[in-house]
């Protein structure tokens, strides 16, 4: 029996979980020009809010904690947004600082999850086993199909978000030009605001999804960050399409990567094809 | 009426002083054309004044009511628009789309169904028709060529509503059937009763459109007046032949 069918089922499940992570990555780039680390956090975070509910109202829908999760998630990050990011903002931080503050706020919000659930390993399914289709060839599990559906409906939601509605639009304004977008009578903080709470949602999905499908961790998020952000620089930083783009590239070259030497050199595929892009490409796939 | 005035505004920028305690008035509905040679802070003036670059020194007043300072972020509020010299679209979308994301009503429903639609939609074909960009609706702004950029930068402050227009060099670099469209423009907006401040080099474009004149060197006030009487005064005469 040939390998390719598992390896290519493996590479879109890793795509899927890396675009939920950078699909708001980028999002959150596009209007506010800077590398919020603190993204990754917000997936950990999603991850153990729905741990937490789950755990604590026995028999609660498995569907309605998760929701409950995302939305945490989404309030986590606006609420980010609106205590520190915007603070700065308003005292004309440069970018380098916004980043070096996100990245204060990661390990912040990293810390507290290991004081309240411990640094020990967390499953979110409670042991029960996934049901595992067989697909052309492939085991997948029914997270993965899940984990795979989300993050093709989620991107081509973002994508329609920005393209057909007014929030849409206002977010590409402050994307090109926040300046002019104030002066034209956009409330760019606002719009600001919504892009934290919508990018951190999807991530905190990603979260989840990963609580479900390998299990939870509070370091989870620096992994799972590093690859969002490779995705984003590989695929283009600020747009949908280089996320999901970036996302499917990284997933497929770290699975394919490993196919004749052992899985530990996953990073190290994953950080070439950084150095690579970067020094080749830097504007990424797609050019903003 | 006075809907714009300034007190002894400055703006330095380390080492220049782009605006040098320059008190003048605008008045309310009319043209005012501001002139000066190169460097002489008419852009610093509208950057000031649509909060762009903070000033430095002095007070500025709009409809009477002094404001602390005057940020990106208010002046819409204070129905107050402009273009830029060097013109600043929203470059990744459409032509129509720059105009829509301003028409449209900004509030929390709102931006998530783009109501009223068909109304701004209305809207938005109206004021690309009237500067001749309907044809290229559809075109992102970023593609466009000089002058229909020029245009669609009027076009979008038009679609703000407001009452005070600031144009910083609008003319510059047209031809002469887009120097008409803005002509147009100008004159529309003086009919309905706006305040228009307009920077300009070419005197005709200014006789034949402009009320009053604030004439600027330096960052200072060198005259300000009903346009045909500044304009033949000595001062400003020497001001343009000693550039
Ligand atoms: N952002 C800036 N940083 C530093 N100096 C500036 C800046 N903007 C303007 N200046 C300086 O302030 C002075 C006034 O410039 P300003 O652009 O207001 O002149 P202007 O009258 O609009 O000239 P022009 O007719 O060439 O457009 C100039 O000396 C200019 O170099
Ligand atoms: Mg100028």
């Amino acid at each position: 029996m040939s390998i390719l069918p598992q390896l290519i089922a493996n590479s879109l499940i890793a795509a899927g979980t890396y675009a939920l992570i950078a699909l708001g990555f980028n999002l959150i780039y596009a209007a506010t020009k800077f590398f919020n680390l603190a993204h990754g956090a917000m997936a950990t975070a999603g991850g153990y809010a729905a741990f937490f509910l789950l755990q604590s109202f026995v028999g609660i829908n498995v569907v309605l904690a998760a929701a409950l999760g995302v939305l945490f998630a989404g309030l986590l990050g606006w609420a980010l947004d609106r205590a520190v990011y915007r603070e700065l903002r308003k005292r004309k931080a440069s970018n380098t600082v916004l980043l070096v503050a996100s990245l204060g706020v990661f390990t912040v919000i990293q810390a507290v999850i290991a004081m309240i659930f411990t640094s020990q390993f967390q499953t979110l399914s409670g042991g029960a086993a996934d049901s595992v289709y067989q697909i052309g060839g492939a085991a997948v599990t029914e997270t993965q199909v899940i984990m795979i559906a989300a993050a093709v409906a989620i991107a081509a939601g973002l994508g329609l978000l920005l393209k057909k509605t007014l929030l849409g639009k206002e977010v590409r304004a402050v994307s090109d030009d926040e300046e002019v977008a104030k002066i034209v009578g956009i409330n760019t903080e606002r719009v600001i605001g919504w892009v934290f709470f919508i990018g951190s949602a999807i991530a905190g999905l990603g979260g989840i999804l990963v609580g479900f499908d390998t299990g939870l961790q509070p370091t989870m998020g620096m992994s799972l960050l590093l690859r969002g952000v490779i995705a984003s620089i590989v695929g283009g930083v600020g747009t949908v399409y280089g996320a999901a783009a970036g996302a499917l590239l990284l997933g497929f070259v770290e699975n394919f990567g490993i196919w004749k030497i052992s899985g530990e050199w996953k990073d190290a595929i994953a950080f070439s094809l950084l150095i690579v892009f970067l020094v080749f490409r830097p504007q990424g796939i797609f050019k903003r | 009426m006075l809907i714009l005035e300034t007190k002894d505004l400055s703006k330095r920028y380390d080492g220049v002083a782009a605006l040098d305690g320059l008190s003048l008035g605008i008045e309310a509905g009319a043209v005012t054309a501001v002139i000066g040679p190169n460097g002489s802070g008419k852009s610093t003036l509208v950057n000031v004044l649509s909060g762009v670059a903070p000033k430095t020194g002095g007070r500025i007043a709009v409809s009477g009511v002094a404001l602390g300072r005057i940020t990106a972020s208010d002046v819409a509020a204070y129905g107050i628009t402009r273009t830029f010299q060097e013109v600043r679209l929203f470059n990744q979308m459409n032509v129509m789309e720059n105009l829509l994301v301003v028409l449209t009503e900004k509030n929390v429903f709102g931006a998530i169904l783009e109501r009223h639609a068909e109304k701004h939609a209305r809207r938005a074909e109206e004021l690309l028709r009237k500067v001749n960009l309907w044809e290229k609706r559809s075109e992102l702004a970023g593609g466009l060529s000089y002058g229909q950029r020029k245009l669609l930068e009027i076009a979008r402050a038009l679609a703000s509503g407001a009452d005070i227009y600031l144009f910083d060099e609008p003319f510059a670099g047209l031809f002469p059937e887009m120097v008409k469209i803005v002509e147009g423009v100008l004159v529309e907006l003086r009919r309905e009763g706006k305040t228009v401040v307009l920077i300009e080099h070419n005197m005709d474009l200014i006789r034949a459109l402009a009320d009053r004149v604030v004439v600027l060197d330096g960052g200072k006030l060198l005259a300000e007046g009903a346009t045909a009487a500044t304009l033949g005064r000595r001062e400003v005469l020497e001001a343009y032949l000693g550039e």
